[in-house]
């Protein structure tokens, strides 16, 4: 029915948008930069991989031990960081993804710098996109709950926030946590299509990807993420076709896209309704942002 | 020790760059990602003047620290000006923007191969008892210091000096008295960015190669020796600049080689979770 | 009450704004993917068009933009000369031979689309890839799954071709040159004091085991053993925790950190013979490393120095068609395309026969030497040790 070069596209773009809807948890509800998002997924996959070579486990489990694997080191790594202010998150996670990718390259049970072979093929695109399909229906639920609604007011003004009550620390870190468990999934899915894992996988430029493609659906939309994927997983590969001179220019181009949308049109593609999915910087934007700092 | 030596040479150019983020966060209070960048734009400006002309050294670190002024003004109108009111995240989004796609313009113009950069002098070795040292590491020493005591005197015996630490004490008090902020913006900027560029000439030199992506580690280990010493707190990234270089060599020295760029962000996770602040900084928490 | 419909009425708004993008996108790219048999590609226009028809395809993948660009680039030319040389005298078994090139971008996962397609859209009969080693290891079990003969030109990964009969390899691999080299140091140079400092990628750690393993076999002693990451620049740490005692520095990487180390040992006061591998041989070995790297010995698989006629008019045509000469990315694509198109001819457009063919390949005569297919597709080629002599590279054994 459908030939495997497409198969293969869509269960990449399954994944991507996993990546894209939970990235915009943190990044775009919440308004924290994570920059690490990629080691998370790797986090996810290696674990998962090696549960599924070490004890040949049922593929669920798999990709839970991978998820919960992710989550733990969301964990560690949200909780220090999250109670300061929100650059120190960005370097934080930026630092976290490169001391994932080194301890990756280093150590033993992950193949070191051979990576991991031979695992499996168990993805494949009913359960890649009803893994998809179910990390966006948890993201809307969630961004519309209460919980939701608690993220926004800390993006917005977390001064104020913290004022009315709201334990900012609390909320950041689980958005964190919730986000880096799906990367986990994407990247439990990712091990057992690929059936082989190497460290460069899941390094810094992977993490701007994503990022890009949240920027460019809009920030704090999860339909804008999920246009965001999907946009920037088919389109690269048509122009592939067209030529090999456009795809010299495609970091270049996501470095431009990330400048030129925060702009232009920092609300993304898919214009949030005025229950205030994105981020609204055209009106928000004319209160300065950094004297509530220095208390 | 050999390795002290190696870890000050290092830990001076770590220390330049450092100098240039913690300016521009005591200013903006923005992380300018792209810092890294402008170091390896001063070092391939360097490598081409070198190459076109015979020049000394001094006046070819003299055109590379301006044009490096000059990218790091250009960048900061282009990419943070605009968003200066905005949300915090839209600007850090911006600056990584940046950051890539001047890594990636430099890949595309000149190409992924790694230049030679020859230094235009002859280069002596000493020795001292048992240490090896050689002319060029004495003249990065030299030059680090040289340009920071410049940077001291400018920041606190020249008027804009003064101006610069207002507007990072307090920006709409400093508009209030009369200050062009966006003027003391952009000579920060200037200022900043060479010293970035200073350090991608003098590493460019030391290490004989010049290519597109040497910004980009240096880049983030510059900004882990900003907090080290205390962000926004000029003699802290000269102090975590030169701990950070000694950290990491003698890391590599008394542990394993493979984790030598995890060093630095261990230490950073270290200064994150035990004093936030860095070494030599103030509480920044925020307060309700 | 009414806020509840309100609500409700929100959800369904949204939910139906999400399916109303995505499906409809789903929908267009499915039609547009059934419908379209061949993409347009980046692909070796056939001269003289007698008959369309007689075409057999050859894929080739690897990085043709981004950090390894140049290796891909290397490949890429390789197999477009051969190819074009082939064509030139009437083609194989009466077929025109064209080239689909595609670019990985050095990225395992975009180089696994690249061979899907590769394989579903422009239905190659070969495929010459990919080039570094994770994407080899990526797109192996693709080509095998799917029937298609894959030889890759550069990826040295141990156990590459285990993945599967169609899997095949034309490059030395590192464990052989590695206990090449570790032979020649302590058999012919006579030299016991060893030290590695090697890059810590698969490329650099399978050189850093085997010779390693070799040199302590054949009894010398390696006191120390180092690594770093491809793109550092400072080796001093690393270069004076190993001393100036070692008589020889085996490094297990490629020229631009090579060329550093050397300096930089230089610079120490080091008094070392430096080694390396096949990653050494580049003329920006000696750009970059200029004074420190003379005397330098590594292991290669070509030498473009070599006198014989084949390689000779090899290196000249590729240089007038390219403006630069080949390196040994070059040499082995070139080889691994006309060793594709001897068993080609042999077994016509066929994918399995073409398998069956390749494997029965022995001794083939190539720019790189002798190449002879072993049980699992691994090739047993010669291996040369060059050394940097004034300024240039010759042969030291």
């Amino acid at each position: 029915m459908l030939s495997a070069y497409y198969y293969q596209l869509f269960v990449i773009a399954c994944i991507n948008v996993i990546m894209a809807v939970s990235l915009n948890l943190v990044t775009g509800c919440a308004g924290q930069l994570s920059l690490g998002h990629a080691a998370f997924m790797g986090i996810g996959a290696y674990t998962a991989a090696i549960v599924t070579l070490s004890w040949d486990v049922p593929f669920v489990l798999a990709l839970i031990s991978g998820s919960v694997s992710a989550a733990f080191f969301g964990l560690l790594l949200g909780l220090p960081t999250l109670r300061l202010r929100g650059d120190y998150l960005a370097i934080a996670t930026l630092g976290f993804g490169e001391i994932i990718r080194v301890a990756i390259l280093n150590l033993e049970i992950t193949g070191g710098a051979f990576g991991l072979r031979g695992i499996p093929k168990e993805t494949n695109l009913p359960i890649a996109f009803t893994s998809a399909v179910a990390v966006c229906l948890a993201s809307k639920r969630l961004t519309k709950s209460r919980f939701g609604r608690a993220l926004i007011a800390i993006r917005e003004d977390e001064v104020a926030a913290r004022a009315v009550g709201i334990n900012s620390t609390f909320y950041k870190v689980s958005a964190f946590v919730i986000s880096a468990s799906c990367a986990g999934i994407a990247g439990g899915l990712f091990a057992h299509w690929f059936r082989y894992l190497n460290p460069s996988s899941f390094a810094f430029a992977e993490s701007i990807e994503v990022l890009s493609m949240v920027v460019l659906g809009g920030i704090g939309s999860p339909e804008g993420s999920v246009m965001g994927a999907l946009v920037l997983t088919f389109v690269p590969e048509f122009l592939r076709g067209l030529s090999s001179f456009v795809s010299q220019y495609r970091m270049l181009f996501y470095g431009a896209l990330l400048v030129i949308m925060m702009l232009i049109r920092p609300q993304g593609l898919v214009s949030a309704d005025a229950s205030s999915k994105g981020l609204h910087l055209a009106d928000i934007g004319k209160k300065g942002r950094d004297e509530d700092d220095d208390a | 020790m050999q390795q002290i030596v190696n870890g000050l040479t290092l830990g001076s150019a770590y220390a330049l760059i450092a100098l240039g983020y913690t300016m521009v966060y005591g200013v903006l209070r923005l992380i300018n990602f792209a810092h890294g960048e402008i170091y390896m734009i001063g070092a391939f400006i360097g490598l081409i003047v070198g190459q076109s002309c015979e020049l000394p050294f001094s006046l070819i670190l003299a055109i590379a620290m301006a044009g490096s002024s000059v990218c790091g003004v250009v960048l900061e109108g282009i990419a943070y000006r605009p968003l200066r009111d905005a949300p915090r995240l839209a600007a850090l989004i911006s600056a990584i923007g940046m950051s890539i796609f001047l890594e990636n313009l430099a890949l595309v113009i000149m190409g992924p191969q790694t230049r030679a950069f020859l230094i235009p002098f002859e280069v002596k070795q000493f020795r001292v008892g048992t240490l090896c040292v050689n002319s060029f590491d004495l003249l990065i020493l030299v030059t680090c210091v040289v340009l920071m005591i410049g940077l001291y005197l400018l920041v606190h015996r020249t008027k804009i000096g003064k101006a610069m630490r207002a507007v990072a004490q307090d920006k709409d008090t400093a508009r209030l008295m009369g200050i062009d902020v966006n003027h003391v913006i952009r000579v920060t900027f200037a200022v900043g960015s060479a010293l970035a560029g200073a350090a991608g000439v003098l590493v460019g030199m030391n290490f004989n190669a010049v290519d597109p992506t040497m910004g980009t580690m240096p880049g983030l280990k510059g900004f882990v020796a900003a907090v080290l010493g205390g962000i926004g707190n000029i003699p802290g990234a000269v102090a975590g600049g030169v701990v950070l270089g000694v950290a990491e060599v003698m890391g590599v020295a008394l542990l394993r080689s493979e984790w030598r760029d995890a060093i630095a962000f261990a230490i950073l996770a270290i200064v994150l979770l035990v004093k936030p602040s860095g070494i030599l900084g103030e509480n920044l928490q925020e307060k309700v | 009450m009414v806020f509840t419909v309100y609500r409700s009425k929100r959800a369904f708004h949204i939910s139906n704004l999400k399916f109303a993008t995505v499906i409809p996108l789903i929908f267009a790219i499915i039609l547009s993917g059934c419908s379209n048999s061949g993409a347009p590609n980046t692909s070796a226009q056939v001269d003289g068009g007698k008959d369309p028809e007689k075409l057999i395809k050859i894929g080739m993948v690897g990085p043709l933009t981004g950090d390894y660009a140049t290796y891909g680039q290397s490949v890429r030319n390789g197999v477009e000369l051969a190819i074009e040389e082939i064509n030139g005298s009437g083609g194989v078994d009466g077929f025109k031979l064209e080239l689909v090139a595609e670019d990985s971008k050095g990225d395992s996962a975009e180089a696994a689309n690249a061979v899907q397609k590769l394989i579903d859209q422009d239905k190659v009969t070969a495929i010459v890839g990919a080039v570094l080693s994770g994407e080899t290891a990526t797109v192996a079990p693709i080509a095998q799954d799917a029937g298609v003969v894959m030889i890759t030109p550069s990826s040295t990964a141990p156990g590459l071709t285990d993945v599967g009969e169609y899997i095949f390899r034309n490059v030395i691999t590192d464990d052989v040159q590695a206990k090449q080299m570790a032979e020649y140091v302590v058999m012919e140079l006579g030299l016991h004091d060893l030290a590695v400092l090697y890059a810590n990628n698969d490329y650099g750690v399978a050189l850093k085991d085997n010779f390693t393993r070799e040199a302590k076999e054949l009894g010398a002693t390696v006191s120390a053993v180092e690594s770093y990451l491809d793109g550092d620049q400072d080796f001093r740490a690393q270069l004076t925790k190993i001393g100036n005692t070692v008589e020889a520095l085996y490094v297990g990487g490629y020229y631009t950190e090579a060329a550093k180390i050397a300096q930089q040992a230089e610079r120490q006061g080091m008094k070392v013979q430096i080694l390396g591998g096949d990653g050494l041989y580049s003329n920006l070995l000696l750009e970059l490393g200029g004074d420190a790297v003379e005397g330098a010995i590594f292991t290669a698989g070509f030498y473009s120095g070599d006198p014989g006629d084949e390689v000779q008019s090899f290196v000249e045509n590729y240089t007038q068609r390219y403006g630069d000469e080949p390196d040994m990315f070059a040499a082995n694509a070139y080889d691994s395309m006309k060793i594709v198109a001897q068993a080609l001819d042999e077994s016509g457009n066929d994918r399995a026969s073409l398998r069956e063919k390749m494997s029965g390949i022995k001794d083939y005569p190539g720019v790189t030497g002798k190449t002879s297919f072993s049980d699992n597709g691994e090739a047993c080629k010669e291996v040369f040790i060059l050394k940097v002599e004034n300024g240039e590279f010759h042969r030291a054994k």
